[in-house]
């Protein structure tokens, strides 16, 4: 072990020991409603509105969660934000896929048009369009129906942008080798393009159904019974007619939350990297 | 095995003619070499072969069947490509079968067909390696293995072994040089290297500009070159060009190199007049200075171990000559 005698290292040391603690002050700045939230959720309704700040509860309980549980349709919404979610992450992640494969590498007449239009509808923000979502789902009768979930939300350029840039990047010879084994465009890009690429597409995949599990306003729009609400959705139903519960309703949204949460802290590197591909494209 | 029967071919990229109305027959089963320098169209035509690059005009035979509008994957040909291009995401077994994969055969014809190839190039231990996991040697056995696969009537090689060292690149050599002799199926090898050239193939094709200056064997273009390009492109440092004067003599000609040298050459003329005399550096002799026919001095001698080759500035402009390495040679004093 050597000492450090140096007094410029010093300085740099105790300006790192600093920021260091500056660093926790601020995390624990940031992440102190979300203790607040789980705290207040295991507490009992009186104890959360009795005077003073508890930072621990003196009697714990689950009663806010078991009566979301077993209390509301919370099931039934789970089920329908899997499967609006899922819906969509599949269909984004593969039209995106095959709509970036065909800018990339096919030559057809009008692609370039394609290419621009492609690029012109990302600039249009999606509440600008909700209106007409409406109207057209409901004049083809899908509100208040999956599908009238689902379909609205499939517009995905950027996801298409991503997927042209990747392809645009793999060397020609992979594609002209497989050709000359006998690949056809299908082949092409499920057999190829799209294995070669499959960071890309789980990054864009998880962050896709994280961002179709979190929408609120149009199928808040789109649904009108509680059978067919997301759980974003749904939360909002939790109410009671002699004034707000904070447990429960924090309990809601807890629930609402954790499937995104787990999701996030699994594949925490893929969703780091589909968020920097997609700033890299905005910006 | 099949020949390839190239017709007046010819390759316009964007109005520039790369190719221009080339004639060209590869025998069955020989190693055809297309040599030149870059930009020269050796490539682009290799990929017309292959069938990656449209023709523009012209006709292409392979076997004697019409393929100029084939698709690349019925031309039954297999190309190994300069970067190998093999998969990255498919272990060595998977790259080598993609190929029979896409047509549909049955796993265990595939997986047997793929021991066979793995057998023939020494690829057994590596099956389950992915590409990343290889060496470049090593990769290049798999694309060549990959191309194996297909049983191809033609294999198409592009600069393939561009990307290795100088030991591992004779070391290939040899290989594709047995493997060729193994299989007898005919191979067009694209490069930009004479060695390569000269000792893999058994018919160079010379092409400079789109245009094909000379078709031989090694010997031909070593010792009989059809032009001034093919003589200063073959030849480790190329040929040295004299300015002389010849003038007819019996049934031949005597080419005058200087005042004193003169040369008697099996050449048809009817008139004196003058021509350029090349000789090549390993054909020319340094001797004392007084007692040669080119008087010079070395302004750079370069030392290759077994053989130097000393750069003499004389009369007749910079001369290079060959000299045995055990001699010492030293720049500055006059030699010739």
């Amino acid at each position: 072990m050597t000492a450090i005698s140096n007094p410029s290292a010093r300085r740099i040391n105790h300006a790192a020991g600093a920021l260091t603690a500056l660093n926790v002050l601020v995390a624990i700045f940031w992440a102190f409603p979300i203790y607040w939230v789980l705290v207040t959720t295991l507490k009992p309704e009186q104890d959360i509105v009795r005077p003073g700040i508890d930072l621990w509860p003196d009697r714990l309980t689950f009663d806010a969660y078991t009566y979301v549980l077993f209390n509301t349709q919370i099931g039934q919404w789970y089920l329908n934000s899997l499967v609006t979610a899922g819906s969509v992450t599949f269909a984004v992640v593969l039209m995106s896929a095959a709509a970036g494969y065909a800018i990339s590498l096919l030559e057809f007449p009008g692609r370039k048009l394609l290419w621009w239009l492609i690029l012109a509808s990302f600039m249009v923000p999606i509440p600008a369009l909700i209106v007409n979502h409406f109207v057209l789902m409901s004049q083809i009768k899908l509100l208040n129906t999956w599908a009238g979930v689902i379909l609205p939300q499939l517009l995905a350029p950027v996801t298409v942008m991503i997927y042209k840039q990747f392809f645009d990047s793999v060397p020609k010879e992979f594609r002209e080798a497989a050709v000359m084994d006998g690949a056809t465009q299908m082949q092409l890009l499920f057999r190829l393009y799209l294995p070669m690429n499959w960071g890309i597409t789980t990054a864009l995949a998880i962050i896709t159904f994280i961002g179709a599990w979190n929408q609120f306003l149009w199928p808040f729009l789109a649904v009108t019974t509680q059978d067919k609400m997301n759980v974003t959705v749904g939360i909002t139903q939790v109410t009671d007619a002699f004034g707000v519960k904070y447990a429960r309703d924090l309990a809601s949204a807890v629930l609402a939350g954790l499937p995104v949460a787990l999701v996030y802290l699994i594949f925490q590197r893929r969703v780091t990297q589909a968020i920097m591909l997609t700033v890299g494209i905005q910006g | 095995m099949a020949s390839v029967e190239l017709q007046n071919i010819s390759k316009v990229f964007g109005g520039l003619r790369v190719i221009d109305n080339l004639n060209l027959t590869v025998p069955d089963g020989s190693f055809t070499a297309l040599l030149g320098p870059s930009g020269c169209g050796k490539s682009a035509l290799l990929r017309m072969i292959a069938g990656l690059e449209q023709i523009s005009e012209g006709r292409a035979l392979i076997g004697g069947v019409d393929i100029t509008n084939e698709e690349p994957a019925r031309r039954k040909v297999a190309m190994v490509f300069q970067s190998y291009a093999l998969y990255p995401h498919l272990t060595v077994e998977e790259n080598v079968c993609f190929s029979l994969s896409l047509a549909g055969m049955p796993k265990a014809a595939q997986k047997e067909r793929a021991a066979g190839v793995a057998k023939m190039l020494q690829l057994e231990s590596l099956m389950a390696r992915r590409p990343a996991q290889l060496s470049g040697g090593q990769r290049q056995r798999v694309a060549i293995g990959r191309a194996l696969a297909r049983n191809p009537e033609v294999f198409l090689f592009d600069e393939p072994l561009s990307n290795l060292d100088a030991m591992l690149r004779v070391q290939m050599r040899l290989e594709l040089t047995k493997l060729h002799k193994d299989l007898k199926t005919t191979m067009i090898y694209v490069t930009h290297d004479q060695v390569e050239a000269m000792t893999l193939a058994d018919q160079i094709v010379v092409l400079e500009k789109g245009k094909i200056q000379q078709v031989g064997s090694p010997w031909q273009l070593y010792n009989q070159p059809a032009n001034r390009f093919v003589a200063s492109f073959i030849g480790s440092l190329g040929m040295n060009f004299l300015p002389a004067r010849a003038t007819p003599s019996g049934q031949g000609a005597t080419v005058a190199l200087g005042d004193s040298t003169r040369i008697d050459l099996p050449l048809r003329m009817t008139a004196a007049q003058p021509v350029e005399l090349g000789i090549r550096p390993e054909h020319l002799h340094l001797v004392a200075a007084g007692t040669g026919d080119i008087a010079g001095k070395a302004l750079l001698v370069e030392y290759l171990g077994n053989t130097s080759y000393a750069y003499i500035e004389s009369a007749f402009g910079q001369v290079i000559v060959e000299a045995d390495g055990s001699e010492s040679l030293e720049t500055g004093p006059p030699w010739g």
